[in-house]
């Protein structure tokens, strides 16, 4: 128990031993005293915590077991499920459809993660002033990350339908595009929109987290390097960058999960065509699920998904947490 | 400290563990005999395909009996998921009205409940649709009644015809007339088209497309559902001769990613030739009053017609706490009050005794819809949802990569080797 100080206190005002007795007696009531304070304390935290244990108990955890139960099981959304091991898993790494996904997903990512980035970093160091005007730009830079991602997704599609949308009839006008062409015909044309469509939603999420990020580092720093003489492109790479690193890993940790599990903008505005061209991990396990009700095969790849999640989460994490912190 | 915040957070986990391993069962199934007074309240699900008149059809049914019907809409889209998830969860309508391709499935993982004794018991049971008769069989028993008929014809711009030199009252008959038109219309100006089709969508071309290849002499599917044939040389045709159009420019662009929306819009707006749809659009055409349109069955490759008849069966489902309830109104679904109200808002009655009553009167064109269902088919098969009517499966695959593509061989290799597998695994 914690209860040196009074401990200490005590032996000093009354070395002798055989007075312990007394000692004891008296540091008893302070101890009781102390014990009951950081009981209640820690009841209360206790107290505090616990809605939110319970929700992710029940949100969380126990969907998650029963989800590896489900994926050792053949499991048929209707109808008796059956014990078969790791079948499912095996079946996972020769099936040609998911791999197609997975690979998708990956090129998704690796399209999607850079491109946000520099937008939200960009668009950061465009309002980092301390001005009213930047307040102002900073807000409508934010505005689309509030609207949803299926509104999003909507929005787009009917932009760039052929024939409908205002989008394909301005490039016709602009002479970008000929008259007739149907810019979700191609998978590659398909990810590009979607791609924009992302980019323009959740850049405004990024700049506020990399804002935070860059208004962290003091101003002296910047201003030292420039007495030295340093560009703005230096100091800014010398200086800043290094120091955002915490948040550039917080950023790009987000920016990675959520492109790894996308569904949304994909199952609405191509719906995986053209000729299942861009058809994500995450849609791969919806149609498994719930269009061929094969629930234990869908949950064996979820099960796959969330590992290579967990992964590469700890691998950004380990690779961008620098040690010369000082 | 530590021992107690982990042994209290082991008893929270096990406590709902299980919870959740005795709860969620199928439904409780206090069964009340076939026989007795319908009485009290039954839920019914329809697709959103059915909202112009299945209120209708519930209100006059509650009108004249002790049972009051509550009406709840889904799309089509989710339809099957939403009630197999209900379904397995206990928690589905007392009726359903299904699109007829999913009854064996439904059947034969016991959502639906078994009304042989029923359907028999129909002095009219040999009127009714045969395709729908056949598609709600399922080892011998009956699940479900015929509800709403459905067939694909083949539509064509009469006005467009004119205007391309083509005779209105005499549409094509052949692949090659079908070309001829096509091109002809194309003539008539850039954003003119002389076909359209959805390049996207599963259940649209088992609906549309699937005629030309039953009307050249061929099949997708065995007739007992268990073996594909989606490289059969009449499919290579069909493939082909729709390649053709696309590759000389005779359909419009939008076809290509079209999940089933773009193709009766595009000739709604009057700058499309010919679309292969069903009696839901003459409804929608007749009310815009836009297109002077004509029907005609839909040809095969030197002759010959075909059509698929589709359209909704109804079924009392196994969870159903008020079978008794639930079957009168699935009998009267079937009665000349209620086909009667489905004929006026332009669907295609099951009832084959009553069609030239009820149906055919109301619109000249009509007629061509009743052939077609009197002749229709429908492929039989418990996985049809995942080899046909996925927009995302072999079938739907490979139509858009042949068409628009080209390689009909490969795509068709590729196509009925995937379907063939998910036939296989049952």
């Amino acid at each position: 128990m914690a209860t040196s100080p009074a401990h200490g206190r005590n032996s000093e005002v009354q070395p002798d031993l055989g007075r312990v007795p007394a000692e004891t007696a008296a540091a008893a009531p302070r101890r009781r005293h102390g014990h009951t304070m950081r009981r209640r304390r820690q009841i209360l935290g206790v107290a505090v915590v616990a809605p939110a244990f319970i929700v992710i108990c029940v949100f969380f955890f126990v969907p998650l077991v029963l989800m590896l139960w489900m994926s050792l099981n053949n499991w048929p959304l209707l109808g008796a499920h059956k014990f078969i091991g790791l079948d499912n898993y095996t079946r996972a790494f020769q099936d040609q459809d998911w791999r197609d996904a997975c690979m998708f997903t990956l090129k998704y990512t690796a399209l999607t993660t850079p491109v946000l980035f520099i937008a939200g970093l960009g668009l950061a160091l465009l309002v980092r002033r301390a001005t009213k005007a930047a307040r102002f730009f900073q807000s409508i830079f934010f505005l689309p990350v509030i609207i949803g991602l299926a509104a999003g997704s909507y929005l787009f599609l009917y932009l760039a339908q052929p024939g409908l949308g205002p989008l394909t009839d301005l490039a016709r006008q602009a002479h970008l595009s000929s008259g007739g062409s149907n810019w979700f015909s191609t998978a590659t044309s398909a990810l590009l929109i979607v791609t924009a469509m992302v980019t323009w939603k959740v850049a405004g999420m990024q700049m506020l987290l990399l804002l935070s990020g860059l208004q962290s580092i003091p101003v002296e720093l910047e201003e030292a390097a420039h007495i030295d003489g340093a560009s703005r492109w230096q100091s800014f790479r010398h200086v800043v960058l290094p120091l955002l690193r915490p948040t550039l890993a917080l950023v790009l940790v987000f920016s990675v999960a959520g492109s790894l599990l996308a569904f949304d903008q994909f199952y609405i505005m191509t719906a995986g065509g053209p000729a299942n061209g861009t058809i994500t991990a995450v849609y791969q396990i919806y149609r498994t699920s719930f269009i061929n009700f094969d629930l234990g095969y869908g949950a064996s790849l979820s099960t796959l998904l969330m590992i290579v999640l967990a992964a590469v989460s700890a691998l950004q994490m380990l690779l961008l947490r620098n040690s010369d912190h000082n | 400290m530590r021992t107690t915040k982990v042994r209290a957070g082991a008893v929270l986990i096990c406590l709902t563990l299980g919870v959740s391993a005795c709860g969620g069962g199928g439904g409780s199934t206090t069964t009340t005999g076939a026989t007795g007074k319908a009485s009290g309240t039954i839920t019914l699900w329809a697709r959103d395909s059915e909202k112009a008149f299945i209120n209708v059809l519930a209100d006059a049914y509650n009108k004249n009996n002790g049972v009051k019907v509550k009406v709840t809409i889904v799309p089509s889209g989710n339809f099957v998921q939403k009630l197999g998830t209900a379904a397995s969860s206990g928690s589905g309508p007392d009726v359903a009205s299904i699109d007829l391709v999913y009854l064996p499935y439904f059947a034969s993982k016991g959502v639906l409940e078994d009304i042989t004794e029923v359907a028999n018991s129909l002095p009219y049971k040999d009127s009714l649709s045969q395709a729908h008769r056949k598609l709600a069989t399922y080892n011998g028993k009956t699940y479900a009644l015929p509800f709403t008929a459905e067939a694909s014809v083949m539509f064509y711009n009469k006005d467009l015809f004119k205007q391309a030199g083509l005779n209105p009252n005499k549409p094509p008959t052949t692949y090659a007339e079908m070309l001829t038109a096509a091109r002809a219309i194309h003539k008539l100006g850039p954003d003119t088209y002389g076909f359209t089709f959805a390049g996207s969508c599963g259940g649209c071309n088992i609906f549309e497309f699937a005629p030309h290849v039953w009307a050249s002499g061929g099949d997708v599917l065995s007739a007992d559902g268990k073996k594909a044939m989606l490289n059969s040389p009449q499919v290579t045709d069909a493939l082909n001769f729709y390649h053709t159009m696309v590759s000389e420019g005779l359909v419009p662009p939008s076809a290509k990613t079209d999940s089933g929306v773009a193709q009766p819009a595009a000739f709604q707006s009057g700058k499309v030739g010919m679309v292969n749809l069903g009696a839901f659009f003459v409804g929608t055409l007749v009310g815009d009053k836009k297109v002077n349109f004509g029907l005609a069955p839909i040809p095969g490759a030197t002759g010959g017609t075909a059509s698929f008849a589709g359209g909704d069966e109804i079924a009392v489902t196994q969870g159903s706490q008020n079978k008794v309830a639930a079957t009168d109104f699935v009998k009267w679904a079937t009665s000349e009050e209620a086909q009667t109200i489905l004929a006026k808002a332009g669907i295609v009655p099951v009832r084959t005794d009553l069609l030239d009553k009820i149906y055919v009167p109301l619109d000249p064109r009509y007629k061509a819809l009743a052939d077609a269902l009197r002749k229709g088919r429908t492929p039989y098969s418990v996985v049809e949802n995942a080899v046909f009517n996925d927009n995302n499966g072999a079938w739907s695959k490979m139509i858009n990569q042949a068409v628009f593509g080209g390689n009909a061989q490969a795509a068709q290799a590729q196509a009925q080797q995937a379907a063939q597998q998910i036939l296989d695994r049952g």
